[in-house]
């Protein structure tokens, strides 16, 4: 069986949003695509957007992006994960902190 | 002359300590998992331990330095917990940590009341439980430098080594605590001084990292600016 590690409904909703800026530039989301990048089944998936549309971090009016309150989110969001992994309080393989600067001391 | 600047360094390290705990609420704040509590409740308690030496330097008691000596000892016992509980999450790591959680305040209370109680029945219990609290302090240390050093042997980033090199300051400045508690003409040399650049430099690295994740622009490729 494998190990999988839990996500709690933050990391999830950090996760899709993540995903949706990146997607940001795309002239339409594929969710099927999304669903296999954040790695939840296909009806769960459609809740969470549901629920971040309702909490108005996300809308959906021609194509799914992010408000300004999801993008603040999102910023905060990377910055506390970014702290939480400096202060080694997460396990396991993430991407680097700072892609053009491994330290992530230099200026 | 000696006293002023004695007070002033404790009102500094209490101050650094208390912006400290603003960014270590943070990961709690946003994931509201009380398994990361424990960090800012930890540096709380080391401010207020500093607090308590700036106090005693004033209206010098020996109930504040002992009370102080209590404080920060559980400072490192708080943190340390938090860092074993921040392991991948277990089935009942909740209901655990919050046993802990309530145990270390437990803990704590009772030796409290048990100084307080000691002072007023004039019972002397100032020598061992000295000894035992800074070398339960100096344990929670160590056993945070070594979690950190594998996250970041794991991680294999440069980002990563500051924390266990902010906390290996803490412990030297700890353990020059201990020389200087043991021999107290080492502190007109060496033991005292040391004790204190380790401390403002592990707090210094503490607010640097605290800065570079919250502050510092990152310029990721996927981040834009804002309209």
């Amino acid at each position: 069986m494998k190990n999988l590690q839990r996500r709690d409904r933050v990391k999830i909703y950090g996760d899709l949003l993540s995903i949706l800026n990146a997607e940001a530039n795309s002239e339409k989301i594929v969710l099927t695509k999304v669903q296999v990048q954040i790695n939840v089944p296909f009806d769960r998936l459609k809740n969470y957007i549901s629920e971040l549309i309702e909490l108005g971090l996300i809308e959906n009016e021609y194509s799914l992006k992010l408000t300004e309150k999801g993008k603040q989110f999102l910023r905060e969001y990377e910055k506390v994960l970014d702290f939480m992994k400096r202060m080694g309080l997460i396990y396991g393989k993430q991407k680097k902190i700072h892609e053009n600067d491994p330290t992530g001391l230099c200026p | 002359m000696s006293e002023v600047v004695d007070f002033a360094i404790e009102v500094a390290s209490a101050a650094l300590c208390f912006v400290l705990v603003k960014f270590m609420f943070k990961p709690y704040g946003l994931t509201r998992e009380g398994r990361y509590l424990g960090l800012p409740v930890g540096f709380a308690f080391l401010g207020i331990s500093e607090a308590m030496l700036a106090i005693g330097i004033l209206q010098p008691a020996g109930e504040l330095r002992l009370l102080s000596l209590l404080t920060r000892t559980f400072a490192y016992v708080f943190m340390a917990a938090t860092y074993y509980f921040s392991r991948d999450p277990a089935k009942n790591s909740r209901l655990l940590w919050s046993i802990t959680f309530g145990l270390i305040v437990v803990a704590l209370a009772t030796l409290a009341v048990m100084m307080l109680r000691g002072f007023q029945f004039g019972l002397n219990l100032n020598p061992s439980l000295s000894v035992f609290l800074r070398l339960l302090a100096l344990f929670c240390i160590s056993y945070i430098c070594v979690h950190t050093i594998r996250k970041h042997v794991q991680t294999s980033e440069g980002a990563t080594l500051w924390i266990p090199l902010g906390f290996f300051f803490l412990g030297i400045s700890q353990y020059s605590m201990i020389i200087w508690a043991g021999d107290a003409n080492f502190v007109q040399g060496y033991a005292f001084v040391g004790a204190l650049v380790a401390r403002f430099t592990g707090l210094g690295i503490f607010i640097a990292v605290s800065y570079l994740s919250f502050y510092k622009r990152k310029g990721r490729p996927d981040e834009k600016p804002s309209a």
